[in-house]
């Protein structure tokens, strides 16, 4: 997993570093970094799948101008990978990697190579959902979830125990609908919809509530038979009612903390935002998850909560939620 | 069968912080009332402290003239609170940081000046402390070191013998169990106690035995007198 990021000169992130968990909650003002750390991480998925520079090839030099650097977990611990970017338009076009010489060096970044190509972020957009999609662009979930009803009828045919699992816990959160219905549209195209329980009535996906609709997307990911890597999901709580948010934190970790919920397969590690005191409050067991992006006139930063050493004082006479709003936590607008 | 007048179900109200701690409770309510009661819908759930105390009077008021209520039960965990102690108990007494004294004064001040309503005084009050958390009651029985005395003997040497996180981890299995498990676990592990809660009343005698003698004063027939 990434274990760290780096930034300097890079927008606002003047000299801001954040440390990463298998599971990270970013919370702060519009425009503190946080969108930034997600597109820094898209930027080194895209950059990964081209040629690379080599740290040796530099000789000694790093690269000018704005750069993001990023730590990794074992079994990466020696590689550094390091995106440069010019000054004017903030471009990040060069990824300099340095790793151990020799051929285990190689093998090492080929491995990490991978496993960054498989960083995905996402912001669901309700109107493409309920707009039927192509059926033959079922592979994989598309960053606006746009795809999802294909994602499902695909994901239904090839595999369809991991889609029942999926169905299943659909109907435990919403008891309101009785079945997913994946129905042919015109176009070979196929259309999302959900049968109210109790009846044959079928809802379309244009009349499905936005919180359905995204909490189903958070399903298709957190059930996948082979997630990406790396989940980078804004506004995790949007359209979610309160009391249901528990089940979106709940669906995101079963991705970082597969064995938790008796999974064999490798953590995916989460970066999420969220603008919700509610969602912030089921955090006070692992407040270490929550990442504040604050933002000092044109400076923001990045801590970590538990960097705060009277957190657990703080948290004795008000929750989490309560505490970020009244300022004192940071990570509020208008500093 | 006898011809002997059966009272009616008792109408309660619960105010708990998860899904897992009402299902727990639900059932600790009927072994401790030793009959079924109706559950007043929709389930009532806090924040967390401080949220439970705010928005009590609320509740209350809303019960005591919406609803048929009989009562309103609210269990909170004490966290790092003190624990509630029986000196609190002495007529007049307030321990201005202990959750269940705090509960109560709010019970006392919201139903004060109430009118009579839905033909009864007042909704009564059960108030009970989870000595840290939920999930020490869960493990009354079954791990002999989770205990309210361990936890104040802990605490008044500043070293917890457990920790919120590790209770989880002793009745979940992880620190992050999904809620259908958890839910499970909770009803599974109360469920232990088959009517008799003695043991809780033993273990937890404070966060818990409050919470019984509470529930059990609501036969009672003084149970109606205002300002108990
Ligand atoms: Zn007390």
């Amino acid at each position: 997993m990434i274990t760290a990021v780096h930034f300097r000169n890079f927008k606002v992130l003047r000299s801001a570093a954040v440390r990463l968990e298998p599971f990270n909650l970013l919370i702060g003002p519009n425009g503190s970094g946080k969108t930034s750390l997600i597109q820094a991480m898209l930027r080194l998925r895209t950059l990964a799948a081209l040629p690379v520079t080599h740290a040796h090839e530099l000789e000694g030099q790093r690269p000018e101008g704005p750069r993001i650097e990023f730590a990794f977990g074992a079994p990466f611990r020696e590689v550094r990978v390091i995106l440069g970017c010019n000054t004017d338009e903030l471009v990040c076009n060069q990824l300099v990697v340095d790793h151990p010489p020799g051929a285990d060096g190689e093998r090492q970044w080929t491995e990490l190579r991978d496993w960054l190509r498989s960083i995905r972020a996402y912001l669901f957009d309700h109107y493409a959902m309920a707009v039927p999609a192509k059926r033959a662009d079922g592979a994989e979930l598309a960053s606006n979830a746009g795809n999802l009803a294909a994602v499902l009828a695909a994901r239904r045919a090839a595999e369809p125990a991991a889609m029942a699992l999926l169905e299943d816990e659909f109907r435990r959160v919403m008891p309101e609908f009785s079945a997913l219905v994946l129905r042919d549209a015109p176009d070979d195209r196929v259309e999302l919809a959900a049968r109210l329980a109790g009846g044959d009535e079928v809802v379309a996906a244009d009349s499905l509530s936005q919180g359905t609709l995204y909490f189903l997307a958070i399903l298709a990911l957190a059930y996948a038979p082979r997630p990406p890597g790396v989940v980078c999901l804004e506004e995790a709580d949007r359209g979610v009612h309160p009391r249901m948010l528990r089940e979106v934190r709940d669906a995101l970790y079963r991705l970082s903390y597969p064995r938790d919920a008796g999974l064999d397969r490798a953590p995916v590690q989460v970066v999420t935002t969220t603008h919700s005191p509610y969602l912030l409050d089921l955090f006070r067991d692992h407040p270490e998850e929550i990442v504040l992006a604050d933002k000092q006139g044109q400076a923001a930063t990045f801590k970590r909560l538990t960097d705060r050493e009277d957190l657990r004082e703080l948290m004795q006479e008000a929750n989490l939620g309560d505490l970020w709003y009244s300022g004192i936590l940071g990570g509020v607008p208008g500093q | 069968m006898s011809g002997a007048p059966v009272a009616p179900r008792l109408r309660i109200a619960l105010l708990s912080e998860s899904p897992a701690d009402e299902a727990a409770l639900r059932v600790l309510v009927e072994f401790v009332l030793g009959e079924p009661f109706t559950a007043v819908p929709p389930s009532l759930r806090a924040r967390g402290w401080p949220s439970v105390e705010q928005v009590l009077p609320s509740v209350i008021r809303h019960l005591h003239f919406n609803t048929a209520a009989d009562g309103l039960v609210v269990v909170v965990d004490s966290d790092d609170s003190p624990v509630h102690q029986p000196e609190h108990e002495a007529p007049g007494y307030h321990h201005p940081y202990c959750r269940v004294c705090r509960l109560r004064a709010v019970f006392r001040r919201a139903t004060k000046n109430l009118p009579p309503s839905h033909g009864r005084s007042r909704v009564l009050r059960a108030v009970g402390l989870c000595v840290p958390a939920l999930e020490a009651w869960l493990l009354c029985g079954r791990d002999t070191s989770v205990t309210e005395a361990a936890w104040t003997e802990g605490q008044a040497a500043g070293r917890p013998p457990y920790t919120r996180r590790e209770l989880k981890w002793r009745v979940y299995g992880t620190e992050r169990p999904s809620l259908p498990h958890e839910v499970k676990r909770a009803v599974q592990e109360v469920s232990r106690h088959r009517g008799d809660v003695r043991r809780l009343e033993n273990d937890f005698p404070q966060g818990f035995g409050v919470l019984a003698r509470d529930l059990r004063g609501w036969r009672e027939p003084a149970a109606a007198a205002p300002d108990r």
